[in-house]
C-alpha cells in the first residue's frame, strides 16, 4: 500500500526501457517492428478516445434516410438516399440496415462495418439541455449526467485511477493536444504533446551534449517534491516520458499493410499513437481532438464543409484500422461528440445546435455491424423542443461498457457515479 | 512581507512581468497614481523607441478588403508580432493584459473564413480601442464588427430560420453566463432580433463594413428576457438587446468572476459581489471594477497560479530585458507551447489553469534554454557578466525575479544552478517558481 507510484514507475521506466532496447536492437528502426502480442501481458485495450468538437451533425453523418421527415426538414442539406436513382451512385448514402445509411464521404469506414469492427450508436448523448458546447463537452469529458453535476474531475482520470494497474509506465495517457482535455482532468498521469518527434530536449548548438543530463538532472531536481502539486507531478511525468521516447525514433514510423494516413492533424495523430502502441511503450489512452463540426452555416450536403471533415475522419480512422492490423484486436476507439444539431437546417444553409448525436467504436472487441440505439423519430410531437433529436441511449452506457469489457476496468460507478447501470452489448468482454 | 516584496508581488500579477525600471517607477508613484496612469493609455505616452518599432505593420495600415491578396499566415504573422511587441515593451501593461484578456473573452478564430483580415481592425478599433471603457461600448463594437459577424455566422442570420450562433455565444460567453439566467427560447428569441445584422458585401459599396439589412431582419414582435420588444424595431432589436444584456447583474457577476480569474487566478464570492456591485453602479465602466481589484486584499493573499504560456514567454523576455523582434521564430516558440495569439479554434478563448497547461511544461523548457542561448533569431538577451558560480547566480536571480537571492522561497533554486551562465539562466526560466506568477 505504501509503495509511492514514483518508485514504482521508476522501476517499469527501468523495465520499459530495458524491454524497447531489447525490442529495437541496435538502431532499428520501428519501422521493421511486427506487432507481437504475445509478448505484452496485457490486461485489456489500449483506448483511443477522438472528440468531435463542435458538435457533429449525426443526422447528416448517419442518415435516417428511412424517414421523410428527414428530407422535409432539410431540403438542400440533405444527403440522397441509398435507393435515389436520380442521383449519381457516389452521392448517394451507403445503406447500412434498411433505415440508416452512411455518408457518403464515410464510405472508407464500410468495410470495417461490414467485418464486425465498426459499431455505431444513433441517438446518443447526455442529459445537458443547456446546448451550450462548453456545457455539453464538459458534461462527456467528466462522465457525468450534466455539466452541473458536481464532478470535477475527467472520466478517463478516474479511470486511471481505479483501473488494475498493468504497471505505471509515464506514457500511461498521451493527450495530442495543445491543452489536457478535461476527460484527463485530475490525472497525474498524462502528458499533452503536439507530435512525438518534437518531444525531446532540445539542446542548442552552442550546448555540448553532455549538458543535457546536467540540464535533465537539474529539471528533476527543481520540481522535486511536493506530491500534491499537480505542475511538479507533471514535471516528474514529463521528464520520465523523454527518457522512455528517446528510444523511440517516430520519424522513422513506418504505417503497416499499405496504411495510408491522410496528412491532416488527426491522420498525424493516429499515426503516432499506432507507433506507440507498437512500441509497447505501455500506452493505455490516448486522447485527440477533431474540430470543425460546427456547422452553422454552408454545412454542405454530398459534398462541402461537412463531407470535407467526414473525409478525413474516415479516412484517417481506416488508416488507423489497417495500420494496426491484428493488433485491432488490443484497441478501441471511441469517437464522440458533445451533441447533435438541429432536425431543420436553418436560413444559412446550416444547423444549430440540436441534441443526441451519432458515436463511432472501432475495434477488435466491438461488435460491429450494426447501428445501436432505440431510434426515437423525426417526427415534430418525437423531437425535443426546440426541434432536436431526443437522446435515447445515456453516453455513459457506451463508455462504461468499454470501460468494463475493453479495458478490464471492474469499477464502472467510481468512473461514472450516478449512472445507473444498462448494458447494450456493443462490445465483447476480454 | 516587505515593501518592495508586495510590491514586486502586485506588479507581477498588474503586469506582463516585474521588472527593476517598473518597480522603480511604480514605488515612485505610489499604486492610485500608477492605476490611473495605466488606465489611461495614449499612444504618446509610449517610449519613442517602441513607437518606432510599432510602425509600419501593413496589416495596420490596409483595408481590411485589400488585404485578401496576403495568405492568412502573414496576416497572423504581424498580428502576433504586434501583440508580442506591445506585451514585452508598452508601458501600459495593464492595459496590455487586458487586451489579452478580451481576446479571449471575445475571441475570433482566425482560420475560420475570412476573419484574419478583419482581425488587425477588430484589435485596433474595437478591442483596444475600449479595453478600459463602459463594457456596453465595447460589447457593441464587437457586435457590428466584421470579424465578429463572421466568425459567429450572424453575416448570414436571416429572418426565416434564425442561425442561433452568434445569440448563444452572446448570452453564454460575452454576458450572462451559462447559468446567467436565460432560456433556450430567448437564444431564439435573440437571435431573432439580430437577423440582418450582416457585412457589406453589396456591388461598389464600401466592403467590409457593418450593415443592418432591414429585408432580412425579422420585424416582428419578440420577447427577451421576459421583455417585450415591439414590433417594427429595426436595427434598435439588437442595440436594446446589447443594451439590456450589458446592464443585466449576471452579466456584471460574469464578467467579474471573469476578470478575477484572469489577475489573479481565482474568483472568491465575495470579491465577485463586492465588483458586481461596482459595476452595476457605474453602469459597467472596466476600469473602475478593475481599479477595485487590484487595490484589494484578495489580490495580494491569492496564491500563486500557473502564467499561461504567453505570459510565461513575455515575463522571461521582460526578466532578462531581452531585445526581440518578436516575429516568425519567437512567435514558434508560443506555438510549442501552446498558445499561438488568435488561433484558439473555440469561441471561449484560452483556458486558464493549472489543469490546461501543466502537461506542456517541456516546450517551456526548451524556449528558457534556447532563449538563453541566444537561439531564437531575432530575439537577443545579454546575461550578466560575472565570474564565479554563486556570483553569476545571484546576480540572475536578482535580476529575473527583482528578489534578494537570499530570499527563502528562492534557495532551492539558489543551490541548484550549476553550469555555464547561459545554462543557469535557463534553468531559472524553467524552474517552478518562474511559471508562477
Amino acid at each position: 500500500m505504501m509503495e509511492t507510484s514514483s518508485e514504482r514507475r521508476k522501476i517499469l521506466v527501468t523495465g520499459v526501457s530495458a524491454a524497447l532496447g531489447w525490442f529495437l536492437g541496435g538502431g532499428s528502426a520501428l519501422a521493421q517492428i511486427a506487432l507481437n502480442p504475445t509478448r505484452a501481458q496485457r490486461q485489456g485495450d489500449v483506448l483511443v478516445c477522438l472528440f468531435l468538437r463542435g458538435g457533429m451533425d449525426g443526422l447528416n453523418a448517419v442518415i435516417p434516410y428511412g424517414e421523410d421527415a428527414y428530407y422535409r426538414a432539410r431540403p438542400t442539406l440533405a444527403v440522397p438516399a441509398p435507393h435515389d436513382r436520380r442521383r449519381a451512385a457516389e452521392e448517394r448514402a451507403i445503406d447500412l440496415d434498411g433505415f440508416f445509411a452512411l455518408h457518403p464521404a464515410l464510405k472508407p469506414l464500410y468495410p470495417f462495418y461490414q467485418q464486425g469492427r465498426l459499431a455505431i450508436v444513433h441517438a446518443c448523448g447526455s442529459g445537458e439541455r443547456s446546448r451550450s458546447h462548453f456545457e455539453a463537452m464538459s458534461a462527456m469529458e467528466r462522465g457525468a449526467a450534466e455539466a452541473k453535476a458536481g464532478i470535477n474531475d475527467g472520466w478517463i482520470a478516474r479511470h486511471l485511477l481505479s483501473a488494475p494497474r498493468k504497471g505505471a509506465s509515464p506514457l500511461r495517457a498521451v493527450a495530442f493536444s495543445n491543452v489536457l482535455p478535461e476527460s484527463l482532468r485530475g490525472s497525474t498521469d498524462a502528458v499533452a504533446l503536439q507530435t512525438l518527434s518534437e518531444f525531446r530536449l532540445a539542446l542548442p548548438k552552442t550546448m555540448e551534449a553532455t549538458h543535457r543530463e546536467t540540464l535533465l538532472d537539474t529539471l528533476r531536481e527543481l520540481y522535486a517534491g511536493a506530491d500534491k502539486d499537480g505542475v511538479r507531478q507533471t514535471a516528474q511525468e514529463t521528464l520520465q516520458v523523454l527518457q522512455t521516447l528517446q528510444r523511440v525514433q517516430p520519424s522513422r514510423y513506418r504505417p503497416a499493410h499499405g496504411a495510408v494516413y491522410p496528412d491532416s492533424e488527426l491522420g498525424r495523430g493516429l499515426k503516432q499513437v499506432a507507433c506507440l502502441i507498437k512500441a509497447q511503450v505501455g500506452l493505455e489512452v490516448a486522447c485527440l481532438d477533431k474540430g470543425g463540426w460546427d456547422t452553422h452555416v454552408a454545412q454542405g450536403s454530398t459534398t462541402g464543409w461537412m463531407a470535407s471533415h467526414l473525409a478525413d475522419l474516415a479516412r484517417s480512422l481506416a488508416a488507423f484500422a489497417t495500420d494496426m492490423g491484428a493488433g485491432l484486436s488490443g484497441v478501441t476507439l471511441l469517437a464522440m461528440t458533445e451533441f447533435g444539431r438541429r432536425v431543420r437546417e436553418n436560413s444559412g444553409l446550416g444547423t444549430d445546435h440540436g441534441r443526441a448525436g451519432v458515436m463511432l467504436l472501432l475495434g477488435g472487441g466491438v461488435r460491429g455491424g450494426k447501428v445501436y440505439g432505440r431510434w426515437p423519430g423525426l417526427q415534430p410531437p418525437q423531437l425535443e423542443e426546440p426541434g432536436d433529436l431526443r437522446v435515447t441511449t445515456d453516453y455513459r452506457t457506451v463508455l462504461a461498457e468499454v470501460v468494463q469489457r475493453r479495458l478490464g476496468n471492474p469499477h464502472v460507478a467510481r468512473v461514472f457515479p450516478g449512472w445507473r447501470r444498462a448494458a447494450m452489448g456493443v462490445a465483447v468482454s476480454i | 512581507m516587505t515593501l518592495g516584496a508586495a510590491d514586486r508581488l502586485w506588479l507581477n500579477r498588474a503586469t506582463f512581468g516585474v521588472t527593476p525600471a517598473e518597480l522603480r517607477r511604480l514605488a515612485q508613484m505610489g499604486r492610485i497614481a500608477y492605476l490611473e496612469q495605466q488606465l489611461h493609455p495614449n499612444e504618446a505616452g509610449e517610449d519613442w523607441l517602441v513607437r518606432l518599432r510599432l510602425r509600419g505593420f501593413e496589416v495596420f495600415q490596409t483595408y481590411p478588403a485589400e488585404l485578401g491578396d496576403q495568405p492568412v499566415s502573414e496576416v497572423l504573422r504581424q498580428l502576433q508580432q504586434h501583440a508580442i511587441l506591445r506585451a514585452v515593451y508598452s508601458r501600459y501593461q495593464l492595459h496590455e493584459r487586458l487586451v489579452d484578456f478580451w481576446r479571449d473573452h471575445f475571441n475570433v478564430h482566425a482560420r475560420k473564413g475570412l476573419c484574419a483580415y478583419y482581425l488587425p481592425q477588430y484589435e485596433r478599433d474595437v478591442l483596444r480601442k475600449h479595453a478600459c471603457s463602459r463594457f456596453v461600448d465595447l460589447l457593441k463594437a464587437t457586435a457590428q464588427s466584421p470579424a465578429m459577424l463572421l466568425y459567429l455566422d450572424n453575416a448570414s442570420n436571416r429572418r426565416g430560420v434564425p442561425n442561433e450562433n452568434y445569440a448563444r455565444e452572446l448570452l453564454e460567453l460575452h454576458t450572462l453566463g451559462v447559468r446567467g439566467g436565460y432560456t433556450q427560447r430567448d437564444v431564439q428569441e435573440v437571435a431573432r432580433c439580430f437577423t440582418g445584422w450582416t457585412v457589406e458585401n453589396r456591388f461598389l459599396r464600401p466592403r467590409g463594413r457593418f450593415r443592418f439589412d432591414p429585408a432580412q431582419h425579422d420585424d416582428g414582435q419578440k420577447y427577451v428576457l421576459g421583455q417585450r420588444l415591439p414590433a417594427g424595431g429595426g436595427q434598435r432589436d439588437g442595440e436594446r438587446v446589447l443594451e439590456m444584456l450589458a446592464r443585466h447583474p449576471s452579466t456584471a457577476r460574469h464578467l467579474c468572476a471573469k476578470l478575477c480569474v484572469h489577475f489573479m487566478g481565482t474568483a472568491p464570492a465575495s470579491t465577485v459581489q463586492r465588483l458586481a456591485q461596482v459595476y452595476l453602479q457605474t453602469d459597467g465602466d472596466i476600469a473602475e471594477v478593475l481599479r477595485d481589484l487590484l487595490l484589494s486584499e484578495e489580490f495580494m493573499q491569492a496564491a500563486p497560479v500557473l502564467k499561461r504560456p504567453f505570459d510565461f514567454m513575455v515575463s522571461a523576455l521582460r526578466a532578462l530585458n531581452a531585445l526581440t523582434d518578436g516575429n516568425r521564430p519567437l512567435q514558434e516558440h508560443l506555438e510549442k507551447m501552446g498558445q499561438p495569439l488568435y488561433q484558439w479554434p473555440l469561441p471561449d478563448g484560452y483556458p486558464h489553469g493549472e489543469e490546461a497547461w501543466k502537461g506542456t511544461l517541456l516546450a517551456r523548457w526548451n524556449f528558457a534554454i534556447a532563449l538563453c542561448a541566444n537561439q531564437i533569431r531575432g530575439t537577443w538577451v545579454r546575461l550578466p557578466a560575472r565570474v564565479g558560480r554563486t556570483q553569476s547566480a545571484d546576480a540572475l536571480l536578482q535580476a529575473v525575479f527583482c528578489l534578494s537571492p537570499e530570499e527563502p522561497s528562492l534557495q532551492p533554486l539558489r543551490k541548484r544552478l550549476q553550469g555555464s551562465i547561459a545554462q543557469q539562466a535557463a534553468m531559472i526560466l524553467a524552474s517552478p517558481q518562474f511559471q508562477r506568477r
